[in-house]
């Protein structure tokens, strides 16, 4: 409550920091999520608390309906929590109003989605330059060079110019990474992004984003692939809205 | 028990009530405007009938020079062919509806108005008959000479004698040609009113209903024979006239408005069914992945069509709950106020069953007919295709030319600027293309309508422009006899402010047909070709007189749809003063049916009517044209030559002449402007149709925005731009398409009213308001939906279905 309120003295969006004070980019206390429909409620996330460091590589792994995408979603703000606090980076993501949540998250988060989700009529390049328009965190004049860098980057340079539906699933899924990286974000949520992809495509997407932990990008993945899950530094098992247990992996 | 999936369908219609609204209220609209025209357009048609079938029509008039008495008026009754006479007497007065400005004004005597068999008059409101020492007035011509009932008005007759007469009453008169469209307002007194006026009763208009009216031919005959009766007692005839079976005298301009009426009508017709046809298959598009759950379940071809159908034709049906009633009133309003304006009454404000009808078949089949197409393509995609979560709205975009040219590299020039919002407006424009298509076929019948109205409006002014340009006069006096001409001019230049004058030779004439039977009044003006007061500065066909001419005249077109045999180059045989003289036609001017005009040369004219070196007719160009000062001057002539002991007859001002001509056009433009601001109205709806659909079909889309940080405003913007983008093209096609479009509209007006198409006029102001309109209209269309997509949380959408 209190943090609530301290929210609404100072604005939200500029207390971004590369880091936060005590090392820690996310920080979840007590976050509960109930879902209430014409059939009854739904408790999908009970009594959450958890904690991700900066530049921490972090999968949540756990069986359908453990509440691993509702738990990223509610990270990433793409959903709301019914009690509890969340904090990312040292803002109160469960006290932002929507339009806060859209401006900020698309300056501080990645978003990696399991059907990639490029917009189908613009090309690769522009959906990345769509959202660094939107982010304006670079000058207009070197957003192109940048954008392009960032395809170079997941090695889709080649395919700058060409528009989602000319492109298999593996690219675009790395455009989507491209993307998702388009305003220098703290944190990437990535639900499921192997998801629909073959096993050759889904490599080179967990290489990426081993090769982003190592140049200090905080990532958070969601699967329900025990070996992906290894891959990254840390494992968090979920069942029935409760943490299981947390594993760091070798 | 009800089939489970006729639970889907209402479901599908009760769950998302916006969206049954939306399409409810899209089809309503289309349909209230075909409603509305084809009621309007029959109750107007029988309305038109029945009121002038209730005053017992005259089929011809015989206009006397002397006047007639009851016994001759019983011998015209008795005739064989004739099956119903009456007489009246018809005294030209001037009537003051300012100080010092007078007016004409036709004053009928009748001897019992409870009696009148033919032309009847009605009793509208006030006294009733006439009381004595006063007049009544016809209802219509009220406003034209400024007064009210229980106003005392002054009335100077053509001896001069001034009466102060107290107007007590109104009555309805829908044989005449209502004052407001002909400028002349009528009066009705008693015949002891006319004994204190100081005139002595006669008759001098003989009303004649033939044995056979339908036949106008058969009437003409027996109007000649009335004619030829009233000459062999000594009385002479300076006009006779053959109405037009079953038609009131502003016929032409009404049937010019029905004309308009049925165009339109057709128009919205068109913008209904394109925009039925768009929101179905929208419809369908959005249910595809239904249908394709239910094909994956089991569901036969048959069983889905069967249910679509269903869905279909409810919204049909609650959009004709909606639209029939308010097109009755519509209808209704509409008819009446123009019935208002044209003076005359509806017996009946039935409507047509066959408007209900046809709003029925297009309501309910049409929607039906128009989701065959969509639905059979969607029932083609197979069930896993339909249900494919790999899709970010409908649509495919990038298989094309148009799709290529504007993606890809080709736009990467812009890179340094932030327009991709604008670029993913542009190209979702382009996704859909079926639709984009109706949506543009729809808005481009609107655009086009909307300007093709403003050209006609254009049109009628530049042709009332094209008609005053033929006279360079401000004042224009006939007198009551023909005086020498120099006498005339010198008077004139007396008076300050006076630049120039000019005499004419000013007679009505009639023609001779082939057979011997004598057609409609036609004013002829005789000036002198190189009068500086007349200009032809453009004829339809033909050309203007020479000085060498001789015999020859130019006619106005309105002539052809009264003698339509007659064309440029033939012979026409005209009588003058009772002589006939066969004249050459070797121009044609535009002009309105109303008081047919031609022109010929005044050396010719005034030797064979023996007045040479005589005019009965003086134009005066003043030093300044502003109305006060020719008003003054107009006054201040007619008292010159009244003091001079000269008739005047008539004293006509241009600018009341050009007030006059636009009144009777105006009245089609304001028709026109209502069916403009329908049209637009349709238009606009289908847009906000199609919009919402859009809308509703990218709600994935627009997580991904959220996910990637875009703000409301930014949701939104691409919706509306993307409206805009729609709205813009429309203009653009539409714009071009009002260029023939106008031309027809223009076609059937002119020719209706005129006999020749109005002066074109393509209204680029028309097109600008359009463009004004259209970029809010598509804003507004999109704002809606946009702003509704704007509000969705990331989550609800992402997981939408």
């Amino acid at each position: 409550m209190m943090a609530a309120k301290t929210a609404k003295k100072r604005s939200p969006l500029k207390s971004r920091a590369d880091h936060s004070p005590n090392g820690r980019l996310v920080d979840l206390h007590a976050v509960k999520k109930i879902y209430r429909s014409s059939a009854g409620t739904f408790t999908a996330l009970e009594g959450i608390d958890l904690q991700i460091a900066s530049g921490e590589f972090v999968s949540i792994i756990g069986k359908s309906g453990s509440g691993k995408s509702t738990l990223i979603n509610l990270i990433s703000g793409i959903d709301q929590p019914t009690s509890g606090e969340i904090f990312v980076n040292n803002v109160p993501v469960h006290s932002l109003k929507e339009e806060q949540i859209a401006v900020w998250r698309g300056r501080s988060i990645g978003v990696i989605f399991q059907f990639f989700q490029l917009l189908p009529t613009l090309t690769a390049v522009e959906n990345i330059l769509l959202a660094m328009d939107y982010g304006n965190r670079y000058p207009v004049s070197e957003r192109a060079e940048k954008a392009i860098h960032l395809l170079e980057l997941v090695g889709m340079a080649d395919w700058a110019h060409s528009l989602p539906g000319t492109l298999s699933g593996g690219q675009a899924q790395r455009v989507a990474i491209a993307r998702s990286l388009a305003n220098d974000p703290l944190l990437l949520a990535a639900d499921e992004p192997t998801g629909n992809l073959d096993t050759k495509s889904a490599d080179t997407v967990l290489e990426l984003f081993d090769s982003l932990t190592r140049e200090g990008k905080t990532i958070l993945m969601v699967t329900h692939d025990m070996e992906l899950a290894r891959r990254a530094a840390r494992t968090i098992r979920l069942s029935d809205g409760r943490i299981l247990d947390q594993k760091v992996n070798d | 028990m009800i089939n489970i999936r006729w639970y889907k369908v209402l479901n599908d219609l009760a769950g998302n009530k916006t969206r049954t609204l939306l399409i409810v209220l899209s089809m309503a609209v289309g349909l209230f405007a075909v409603g509305v025209i084809l009621s309007a357009r029959s109750i107007l048609s029988r309305g038109l009938a029945e009121s002038f079938a209730a005053i017992n029509p005259s089929t011809g008039v015989v206009r006397t020079g002397e006047t007639f008495d009851e016994q001759f008026l019983a011998s015209v009754r008795s005739m064989h062919d004739v099956q119903a006479a009456d007489a009246r007497r018809n005294l030209a007065a001037r009537i003051e509806i300012a100080p010092d400005e007078w007016k004409n004004i036709s004053i009928f005597v009748v001897p019992d108005y409870n009696e009148i068999q033919v032309n009847k008059i009605e009793p509208d409101t006030g006294a009733w008959p006439p009381p004595e020492r006063e007049i009544l007035i016809e209802r219509a011509a009220l406003q034209v000479i400024h007064a009210q009932v229980g106003d005392t008005v002054r009335i100077k007759l053509a001896n001069d004698t001034i009466r102060e007469m107290k107007i007590s009453g109104t009555a309805y008169d829908p044989a005449q040609m209502p004052a407001q469209l002909d400028g002349t307002p009528y009066g009705y007194v008693s015949t002891e009113t006319l004994d204190w006026l100081g005139e002595s009763f006669g008759f001098n208009e003989l009303y004649v209903i033939a044995s056979n009216p339908e036949d106008e031919e058969w009437s003409r005959q027996v109007v000649n024979q009335v004619k030829d009766k009233a000459e062999r007692i000594g009385l002479t005839i300076p006009m006779t006239m053959t109405a037009e079976p079953g038609q009131l005298p502003m016929d032409d301009i009404l049937q010019a408005i029905l004309a308009l009426m049925g165009i339109l009508g057709v128009l919205s017709l068109s913008l209904s069914v394109f925009l039925v046809v768009n929101t179905v298959s929208a419809l369908l598009a959005q249910q595809k992945r239904q249908i394709g759950v239910m094909k994956a379940i089991g569901g036969s071809s048959l069983q889905l069509l069967g249910m679509y159908l269903v869905m279909v034709m409810a919204y049909g049906a609650f959009a004709l709950l909606l639209a029939i009633p308010l097109g009755i009133y519509g209808a209704r309003a509409l008819s009446q106020s123009m019935a208002y304006y044209f003076n005359f009454d509806l017996a009946s404000m039935d409507i047509p069953m066959q408007s209900i009808v046809l709003q029925g078949i297009v309501g309910l089949a049409l929607p039906v007919i128009a989701s065959l197409v969509p639905f059979i393509s969607s029932l083609r995609i197979s069930p896993a295709e339909a249900m494919s979560l790999y899709r970010t709205g409908k649509g495919r975009f990038g298989t094309n030319p148009v799709d290529r040219m504007i993606s890809g590299r080709n736009l990467w020039f812009a890179r340094d600027f932030p327009v991709r919002s604008f670029l993913l407006s542009l190209r979702n424009t382009f996704r859909s293309k079926g639709r984009l298509l109706l949506t543009l076929i729809t808005l481009t019948l609107g655009s086009a309508t909307f300007i093709s109205v403003f050209s006609v409006r254009s049109s009628l002014t530049s042709t009332v422009d094209e008609m005053m340009k033929w006279f360079n006069f401000d004042v224009m006096i006939t007198f009551g006899r023909s005086y020498r001409s120099e006498e005339l001019q010198q008077l004139a230049r007396q008076l300050p402010g006076v630049y120039e004058t000019d005499t004419w030779q000013q007679l009505t004439v009639r023609r001779v047909r082939p057979d011997g039977s004598e057609g409609s009044m036609i004013y002829m003006f005789a000036p002198s070709p190189d009068s500086k007061l007349i200009s032809s500065p453009g004829l339809a066909e033909g050309r203007w007189l020479l000085p060498s001419d001789q015999n020859a005249v130019v006619v106005s077109s309105a002539l052809f749809i009264e003698e339509p045999d007659l064309k440029l180059g033939d012979n026409i045989v005209l009588k003058l003063y009772g002589d006939e003289f066969t004249f050459k036609i070797i121009g044609v001017s535009i002009g309105t049916s109303f008081g047919t005009i031609m022109y010929a040369n005044y050396d010719y004219v005034s030797r064979i009517t023996d007045r040479a070196g005589e005019s009965d007719a003086l134009m005066v160009s003043m030093s300044t044209h502003d109305p006060e000062s020719v008003l003054s001057a107009s006054s201040a002539l007619e008292r010159l030559y009244e003091s001079n002991g000269l008739r005047v007859n008539t004293v006509d001002t241009m600018f009341v002449e050009r007030a006059q001509a636009e009144a009777i056009f105006d009245t089609i433009v304001s028709l026109l402007l209502v069916m403009a601001v329908l049209m637009a109205l349709v238009g606009g709806l289908g847009l906000m149709g199609t919009m919402s659909i859009n809308v509703l079909e990218r709600t994935r889309e627009i997580g991904i925005l959220r996910a990637i940080g875009a703000p409301n405003r930014g949701v939104a913007q691409v919706f509306i731009m993307e409206g805009i983008a729609i709205g813009l093209m429309s203009w653009l096609f539409g714009a071009l398409l009002a260029v023939p479009m106008s031309g027809a509209l223009n076609l059937a007006v002119g020719t209706s009213m005129m006999g020749t198409p109005l002066t074109y006029s393509y209204s680029v102001s028309g097109m600008l308001i359009w463009l004004v309109a259209v970029f809010f209209l598509s804003t507004l269309a999109s704002y809606i939906p946009a702003r509704n997509a704007s509000r969705l949380t990331v989550r609800e959408v992402l997981g939408y279905e």
